[in-house]
Protein backbone atom coordinates (compact mmCIF):
# COMPACT_ATOMS: atom_id res chain seq x y z
CA UNK A 1 0.00 0.00 0.00
CA UNK A 2 2.30 2.50 -1.21
CA UNK A 3 -0.15 5.30 -0.99
CA UNK A 4 -0.83 4.84 2.70
CA UNK A 5 2.65 5.36 3.19
CA UNK A 6 2.54 8.80 1.60
CA UNK A 7 -0.95 9.67 3.91
CA UNK A 8 1.59 9.42 6.86
CA UNK A 9 3.23 12.29 6.00
CA UNK A 10 0.15 14.20 6.71
CA UNK A 11 0.42 16.52 10.01
CA UNK A 12 -2.71 16.55 12.68
CA UNK A 13 -4.71 19.49 11.51
CA UNK A 14 -5.07 18.26 7.86
CA UNK A 15 -7.66 15.56 8.40
CA UNK A 16 -9.38 15.03 5.46
CA UNK A 17 -7.91 15.97 1.42
CA UNK A 18 -9.04 16.00 -1.61
CA UNK A 19 -7.71 15.32 -5.10
CA UNK A 20 -9.26 15.81 -8.23
CA UNK A 21 -7.82 13.99 -10.98
CA UNK A 22 -8.46 15.50 -14.66
CA UNK A 23 -7.17 15.39 -17.80
CA UNK A 24 -8.34 14.30 -21.46
CA UNK A 25 -10.12 11.35 -22.04
CA UNK A 26 -7.74 8.04 -22.70
CA UNK A 27 -4.70 10.08 -20.94
CA UNK A 28 -4.71 7.18 -18.11
CA UNK A 29 -6.00 8.79 -15.41
CA UNK A 30 -8.22 5.48 -14.18
CA UNK A 31 -5.35 3.96 -14.68
CA UNK A 32 -2.74 5.69 -12.38
CA UNK A 33 -5.66 5.50 -9.75
CA UNK A 34 -6.20 1.78 -9.53
CA UNK A 35 -1.99 1.32 -9.98
CA UNK A 36 -1.43 3.40 -6.82
CA UNK A 37 -4.12 1.13 -4.98
CA UNK A 38 -2.37 -1.67 -6.47
CA UNK A 39 -5.35 -3.06 -8.04
CA UNK A 40 -5.45 -5.20 -11.49
CA UNK A 41 -5.41 -3.00 -14.51
CA UNK A 42 -6.01 -4.96 -17.29
CA UNK A 43 -8.83 -4.41 -18.10
CA UNK A 44 -10.08 -0.31 -18.01
CA UNK A 45 -12.80 0.62 -20.30
CA UNK A 46 -13.58 4.67 -20.34
CA UNK A 47 -14.98 6.33 -17.59
CA UNK A 48 -18.54 7.31 -18.11
CA UNK A 49 -18.74 9.15 -14.79
CA UNK A 50 -16.69 8.82 -11.48
CA UNK A 51 -14.16 7.07 -9.76
CA UNK A 52 -13.54 7.66 -6.34
CA UNK A 53 -10.72 6.46 -3.93
CA UNK A 54 -11.51 6.90 -0.24
CA UNK A 55 -8.14 6.04 2.05
CA UNK A 56 -8.53 6.02 5.66
CA UNK A 57 -5.55 5.75 7.32
CA UNK A 58 -5.03 6.89 11.25
CA UNK A 59 -7.67 9.17 11.15
CA UNK A 60 -5.83 10.85 8.17
CA UNK A 61 -8.69 10.80 4.99
CA UNK A 62 -7.53 11.09 1.62
CA UNK A 63 -10.39 11.59 -1.18
CA UNK A 64 -9.41 10.65 -4.51
CA UNK A 65 -11.49 12.01 -7.87
CA UNK A 66 -11.33 10.70 -11.01
CA UNK A 67 -13.73 12.55 -13.19
CA UNK A 68 -14.21 10.94 -17.10
CA UNK A 69 -12.37 13.10 -19.92
CA UNK A 70 -14.51 12.21 -22.58
CA UNK A 71 -15.59 15.66 -24.55
CA UNK A 72 -19.21 14.86 -23.36
CA UNK A 73 -18.51 14.63 -20.03
CA UNK A 74 -16.19 17.34 -19.21
CA UNK A 75 -18.92 20.09 -18.99
CA UNK A 76 -19.36 18.47 -15.57
CA UNK A 77 -16.11 18.95 -13.82
CA UNK A 78 -17.13 21.72 -12.68
CA UNK A 79 -19.41 19.76 -10.54
CA UNK A 80 -16.40 18.45 -8.67
CA UNK A 81 -14.15 21.06 -7.92
CA UNK A 82 -15.50 22.53 -4.76
CA UNK A 83 -13.05 21.51 -1.85
CA UNK A 84 -10.05 20.40 -3.96
CA UNK A 85 -6.66 20.43 -2.44
CA UNK A 86 -4.71 19.08 -5.07
CA UNK A 87 -5.44 18.87 -8.99
CA UNK A 88 -3.79 16.18 -11.38
CA UNK A 89 -3.96 16.62 -14.68
CA UNK A 90 -3.15 13.51 -16.69
CA UNK A 91 -1.41 13.88 -19.90
CA UNK A 92 -0.93 10.99 -22.66
CA UNK A 93 2.67 11.68 -23.49
CA UNK A 94 2.27 9.74 -26.72
CA UNK A 95 -0.93 11.22 -27.99
CA UNK A 96 -1.90 12.59 -31.51
CA UNK A 97 -0.06 16.08 -32.07
CA UNK A 98 -3.16 18.06 -32.49
CA UNK A 99 -4.26 17.09 -29.04
CA UNK A 100 -2.17 18.60 -27.69
CA UNK A 101 -3.70 21.90 -27.92
CA UNK A 102 -7.01 21.10 -26.64
CA UNK A 103 -5.10 19.61 -23.52
CA UNK A 104 -3.61 23.29 -23.17
CA UNK A 105 -6.86 24.59 -23.35
CA UNK A 106 -8.40 22.51 -21.04
CA UNK A 107 -5.75 23.21 -18.40
CA UNK A 108 -5.67 26.70 -18.89
CA UNK A 109 -9.02 27.47 -18.62
CA UNK A 110 -9.60 25.31 -14.77
CA UNK A 111 -6.62 27.10 -13.43
CA UNK A 112 -8.92 30.22 -13.89
CA UNK A 113 -11.00 28.62 -11.62
CA UNK A 114 -11.82 30.21 -8.63
CA UNK A 115 -12.82 27.03 -6.55
CA UNK A 116 -9.45 25.75 -7.65
CA UNK A 117 -7.59 28.78 -7.11
CA UNK A 118 -5.82 27.56 -3.83
CA UNK A 119 -5.12 24.00 -4.77
CA UNK A 120 -1.40 22.44 -5.86
CA UNK A 121 -1.38 21.75 -9.25
CA UNK A 122 0.46 18.12 -10.63
CA UNK A 123 0.82 16.99 -13.99
CA UNK A 124 1.38 13.91 -15.02
CA UNK A 125 3.65 13.04 -18.60
CA UNK A 126 2.30 9.31 -18.72
CA UNK A 127 2.94 6.95 -20.80
CA UNK A 128 6.59 7.27 -20.50
CA UNK A 129 6.79 3.30 -21.55
CA UNK A 130 5.35 3.97 -24.92
CA UNK A 131 8.00 4.43 -27.92
CA UNK A 132 7.26 8.24 -28.71
CA UNK A 133 6.58 9.40 -25.80
CA UNK A 134 7.55 12.88 -25.73
CA UNK A 135 9.42 13.77 -22.07
CA UNK A 136 7.99 15.71 -19.28
CA UNK A 137 10.33 18.88 -20.35
CA UNK A 138 8.60 18.44 -24.09
CA UNK A 139 5.41 18.13 -22.62
CA UNK A 140 5.78 21.11 -19.94
CA UNK A 141 6.77 23.16 -23.33
CA UNK A 142 3.34 22.19 -25.50
CA UNK A 143 1.01 22.73 -22.36
CA UNK A 144 2.73 26.59 -21.56
CA UNK A 145 3.29 25.66 -18.32
CA UNK A 146 6.03 28.31 -16.80
CA UNK A 147 3.32 30.42 -17.57
CA UNK A 148 1.41 29.49 -14.63
CA UNK A 149 1.86 31.80 -11.59
CA UNK A 150 -1.44 30.93 -9.85
CA UNK A 151 -0.35 27.72 -8.76
CA UNK A 152 2.21 25.72 -7.22
CA UNK A 153 2.92 23.06 -9.85
CA UNK A 154 4.73 20.11 -10.62
CA UNK A 155 5.64 17.96 -13.94
CA UNK A 156 5.97 14.71 -13.18
CA UNK A 157 7.02 11.76 -16.23
CA UNK A 158 5.74 8.42 -15.41
CA UNK A 159 4.28 5.05 -16.14
CA UNK A 160 0.60 3.72 -15.05
CA UNK A 161 1.78 1.01 -16.58
CA UNK A 162 5.27 0.50 -15.23
CA UNK A 163 3.90 2.60 -12.31
CA UNK A 164 7.57 4.54 -12.34
CA UNK A 165 7.06 7.76 -10.32
CA UNK A 166 3.46 7.60 -9.66
CA UNK A 167 4.24 7.75 -6.12
CA UNK A 168 7.01 10.02 -6.39
CA UNK A 169 4.22 12.62 -7.83
CA UNK A 170 1.77 11.59 -5.43
CA UNK A 171 4.34 12.28 -2.74
CA UNK A 172 4.84 15.55 -4.21
CA UNK A 173 1.54 16.84 -4.16
CA UNK A 174 0.45 15.40 -0.82
CA UNK A 175 3.41 17.13 0.45
CA UNK A 176 2.86 20.05 -1.23
CA UNK A 177 -0.94 20.55 0.14
CA UNK A 178 0.25 20.05 3.63
CA UNK A 179 2.79 22.77 3.40
CA UNK A 180 0.56 25.02 2.68
CA UNK A 181 -1.68 24.17 5.09
CA UNK A 182 0.91 24.62 8.05
CA UNK A 183 1.86 28.28 6.71
CA UNK A 184 -1.44 29.06 6.51
CA UNK A 185 -2.37 28.38 9.94
CA UNK B 1 -46.90 2.29 0.08
CA UNK B 2 -45.99 6.13 -0.56
CA UNK B 3 -42.59 6.59 -2.22
CA UNK B 4 -41.43 8.51 0.33
CA UNK B 5 -40.04 8.05 3.66
CA UNK B 6 -42.27 5.80 6.28
CA UNK B 7 -40.81 8.38 8.97
CA UNK B 8 -38.84 11.81 8.56
CA UNK B 9 -35.33 10.24 8.35
CA UNK B 10 -32.71 12.58 7.56
CA UNK B 11 -29.00 11.98 7.53
CA UNK B 12 -28.76 13.67 10.84
CA UNK B 13 -31.02 11.34 12.59
CA UNK B 14 -29.48 8.07 10.94
CA UNK B 15 -25.99 9.68 12.21
CA UNK B 16 -27.26 9.30 16.31
CA UNK B 17 -28.71 5.42 15.80
CA UNK B 18 -26.95 3.23 17.99
CA UNK B 19 -28.31 0.15 17.28
CA UNK B 20 -29.74 -1.63 14.18
CA UNK B 21 -33.45 -0.35 13.24
CA UNK B 22 -36.04 -3.14 13.51
CA UNK B 23 -37.75 -2.05 10.27
CA UNK B 24 -37.30 -0.42 6.78
CA UNK B 25 -37.29 3.06 6.64
CA UNK B 26 -38.18 3.90 3.48
CA UNK B 27 -40.00 1.51 0.63
CA UNK B 28 -38.51 -0.38 -1.94
CA UNK B 29 -40.05 2.03 -4.19
CA UNK B 30 -38.64 4.99 -3.35
CA UNK B 31 -35.35 4.26 -5.10
CA UNK B 32 -36.11 5.92 -8.74
CA UNK B 33 -32.34 7.30 -8.39
CA UNK B 34 -29.80 4.66 -8.81
CA UNK B 35 -28.93 0.96 -9.53
CA UNK B 36 -26.18 -1.43 -8.17
CA UNK B 37 -24.38 -2.82 -10.64
CA UNK B 38 -21.25 -4.55 -8.74
CA UNK B 39 -20.07 -4.82 -5.15
CA UNK B 40 -17.12 -6.10 -4.22
CA UNK B 41 -14.95 -6.61 -1.15
CA UNK B 42 -10.79 -7.28 -0.72
CA UNK B 43 -8.10 -7.38 1.38
CA UNK B 44 -5.74 -4.94 0.02
CA UNK B 45 -2.73 -6.05 0.76
CA UNK B 46 -2.92 -9.43 -1.30
CA UNK B 47 -5.59 -7.63 -3.67
CA UNK B 48 -7.65 -11.10 -3.13
CA UNK B 49 -11.78 -10.69 -3.69
CA UNK B 50 -13.64 -11.96 -0.19
CA UNK B 51 -17.13 -11.46 -1.70
CA UNK B 52 -18.07 -10.03 -5.52
CA UNK B 53 -21.78 -9.60 -6.92
CA UNK B 54 -22.01 -8.29 -10.63
CA UNK B 55 -25.21 -8.10 -12.83
CA UNK B 56 -24.64 -9.05 -16.32
CA UNK B 57 -25.10 -6.40 -17.93
CA UNK B 58 -24.75 -2.45 -17.16
CA UNK B 59 -27.58 -1.55 -19.04
CA UNK B 60 -30.38 -0.06 -17.24
CA UNK B 61 -34.20 0.54 -18.78
CA UNK B 62 -35.09 2.83 -15.98
CA UNK B 63 -38.03 2.67 -17.65
CA UNK B 64 -39.05 -0.90 -16.59
CA UNK B 65 -37.21 -1.11 -13.39
CA UNK B 66 -39.15 -3.68 -11.31
CA UNK B 67 -39.77 -1.99 -7.89
CA UNK B 68 -41.90 -4.22 -6.26
CA UNK B 69 -39.02 -5.92 -4.28
CA UNK B 70 -39.49 -7.92 -1.06
CA UNK B 71 -37.33 -6.80 1.89
CA UNK B 72 -35.73 -10.10 1.56
CA UNK B 73 -33.74 -8.44 -1.17
CA UNK B 74 -32.52 -5.81 1.09
CA UNK B 75 -31.14 -7.94 3.43
CA UNK B 76 -28.54 -9.98 3.23
CA UNK B 77 -26.01 -12.16 5.24
CA UNK B 78 -22.33 -12.32 4.95
CA UNK B 79 -20.17 -15.67 5.84
CA UNK B 80 -16.15 -14.63 5.79
CA UNK B 81 -13.28 -16.78 6.73
CA UNK B 82 -12.50 -15.96 10.30
CA UNK B 83 -8.58 -14.77 9.20
CA UNK B 84 -10.86 -11.60 7.14
CA UNK B 85 -10.97 -10.08 11.07
CA UNK B 86 -7.12 -10.20 11.22
CA UNK B 87 -6.39 -8.60 8.03
CA UNK B 88 -4.89 -5.41 8.20
CA UNK B 89 -6.93 -2.88 5.07
CA UNK B 90 -10.11 -4.21 3.37
CA UNK B 91 -11.52 -2.25 0.61
CA UNK B 92 -15.31 -2.27 -0.81
CA UNK B 93 -16.50 -1.29 -3.95
CA UNK B 94 -19.27 -0.23 -5.50
CA UNK B 95 -20.31 0.36 -9.08
CA UNK B 96 -23.55 2.02 -9.81
CA UNK B 97 -25.35 3.73 -12.33
CA UNK B 98 -27.60 6.85 -12.22
CA UNK B 99 -30.75 7.68 -13.58
CA UNK B 100 -31.09 9.60 -16.76
CA UNK B 101 -32.02 13.03 -15.01
CA UNK B 102 -28.80 12.68 -12.55
CA UNK B 103 -28.64 13.56 -8.84
CA UNK B 104 -27.54 17.04 -7.57
CA UNK B 105 -26.47 15.39 -4.06
CA UNK B 106 -25.88 11.48 -3.12
CA UNK B 107 -24.85 10.42 0.12
CA UNK B 108 -24.24 7.15 1.61
CA UNK B 109 -24.30 6.55 5.63
CA UNK B 110 -23.67 3.27 7.16
CA UNK B 111 -23.64 1.81 10.74
CA UNK B 112 -21.69 -1.27 11.63
CA UNK B 113 -22.82 -2.79 14.79
CA UNK B 114 -21.38 -5.52 17.16
CA UNK B 115 -23.97 -6.95 19.90
CA UNK B 116 -25.79 -3.50 19.64
CA UNK B 117 -23.23 -1.42 19.62
CA UNK B 118 -21.67 1.12 17.12
CA UNK B 119 -18.44 0.04 15.88
CA UNK B 120 -17.99 1.94 12.57
CA UNK B 121 -19.71 4.78 11.18
CA UNK B 122 -19.15 5.76 7.21
CA UNK B 123 -20.56 8.94 6.02
CA UNK B 124 -19.91 9.99 2.31
CA UNK B 125 -21.11 12.62 0.43
CA UNK B 126 -21.10 11.64 -3.76
CA UNK B 127 -22.28 14.74 -3.93
CA UNK B 128 -23.27 15.06 -7.85
CA UNK B 129 -24.16 12.48 -9.86
CA UNK B 130 -23.62 12.79 -14.07
CA UNK B 131 -26.97 12.21 -15.84
CA UNK B 132 -26.62 8.13 -17.06
CA UNK B 133 -23.12 7.78 -15.46
CA UNK B 134 -21.74 4.57 -14.08
CA UNK B 135 -19.67 5.66 -10.96
CA UNK B 136 -17.35 3.54 -8.52
CA UNK B 137 -16.43 4.24 -5.28
CA UNK B 138 -13.79 2.62 -3.20
CA UNK B 139 -13.48 2.78 0.29
CA UNK B 140 -10.31 1.60 2.04
CA UNK B 141 -9.85 1.12 5.38
CA UNK B 142 -7.41 -0.08 8.15
CA UNK B 143 -9.53 -2.67 10.50
CA UNK B 144 -9.22 -1.37 13.72
CA UNK B 145 -6.91 -4.17 15.88
CA UNK B 146 -8.72 -6.78 17.53
CA UNK B 147 -7.10 -9.05 20.12
CA UNK B 148 -7.57 -12.60 20.19
CA UNK B 149 -10.55 -12.66 22.68
CA UNK B 150 -12.20 -10.66 20.80
CA UNK B 151 -11.87 -11.99 17.62
CA UNK B 152 -13.43 -15.49 19.18
CA UNK B 153 -16.27 -12.99 20.64
CA UNK B 154 -17.37 -12.28 17.26
CA UNK B 155 -16.78 -15.71 15.65
CA UNK B 156 -19.03 -17.47 18.26
CA UNK B 157 -21.39 -14.71 17.83
CA UNK B 158 -22.67 -15.41 14.14
CA UNK B 159 -25.13 -12.54 12.79
CA UNK B 160 -24.81 -10.57 15.67
CA UNK B 161 -22.13 -8.07 13.20
CA UNK B 162 -24.75 -6.18 11.51
CA UNK B 163 -24.82 -3.29 9.35
CA UNK B 164 -27.98 -0.08 8.13
CA UNK B 165 -27.02 1.40 4.77
CA UNK B 166 -28.72 4.19 3.76
CA UNK B 167 -28.87 6.21 1.21
CA UNK B 168 -29.99 9.82 0.86
CA UNK B 169 -31.10 11.65 -2.64
CA UNK B 170 -31.18 15.57 -1.50
CA UNK B 171 -31.23 14.64 2.03
CA UNK B 172 -34.26 12.57 1.51
CA UNK B 173 -33.51 8.35 2.31
CA UNK B 174 -34.30 6.64 -0.52
CA UNK B 175 -32.83 3.41 -0.24
CA UNK B 176 -32.26 1.30 3.13
CA UNK B 177 -29.96 -2.34 2.62
CA UNK B 178 -29.17 -4.03 5.67
CA UNK B 179 -26.62 -6.80 6.47
CA UNK B 180 -25.28 -9.49 9.20
CA UNK B 181 -22.21 -11.08 9.29
CA UNK B 182 -20.81 -14.27 10.51
CA UNK B 183 -17.09 -15.35 10.55
CA UNK B 184 -16.33 -19.16 9.88
CA UNK B 185 -12.87 -21.18 11.17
Amino acid sequence: MGLLTVLKKLKQKEKEIRLLILGLDNAGKTTILKRINGEDISSISPTLGFNIKTLAYNGYKLNIWDVGGQKSIRSYWRNYFEQTDGLVWVVDSADRPDRFADCKLELHGLLTEERLSGASLLIFANKQDLPGALSSEEIAELLDLKTIQTHHWQIVGCSAVTGENLLKGMDWVVTDISKRIYMLD
Amino acid sequence: MSRRAVVDVTPDAVLKFNKPTEKFLCPVSANTFIEFLEFRIRDVESNRAMFEVKRPSHEIDWNARDLSGSDELRKISYTFPAEFLSYKAIGTTLVFAVCPAGIKNFRMIERHYFKNRLIKSFDFTFGFCIPGSVNTWESVYTMPPLDSDQIQEMIDSPDQTMSDSFYFVDDELIMHNKASYRYST
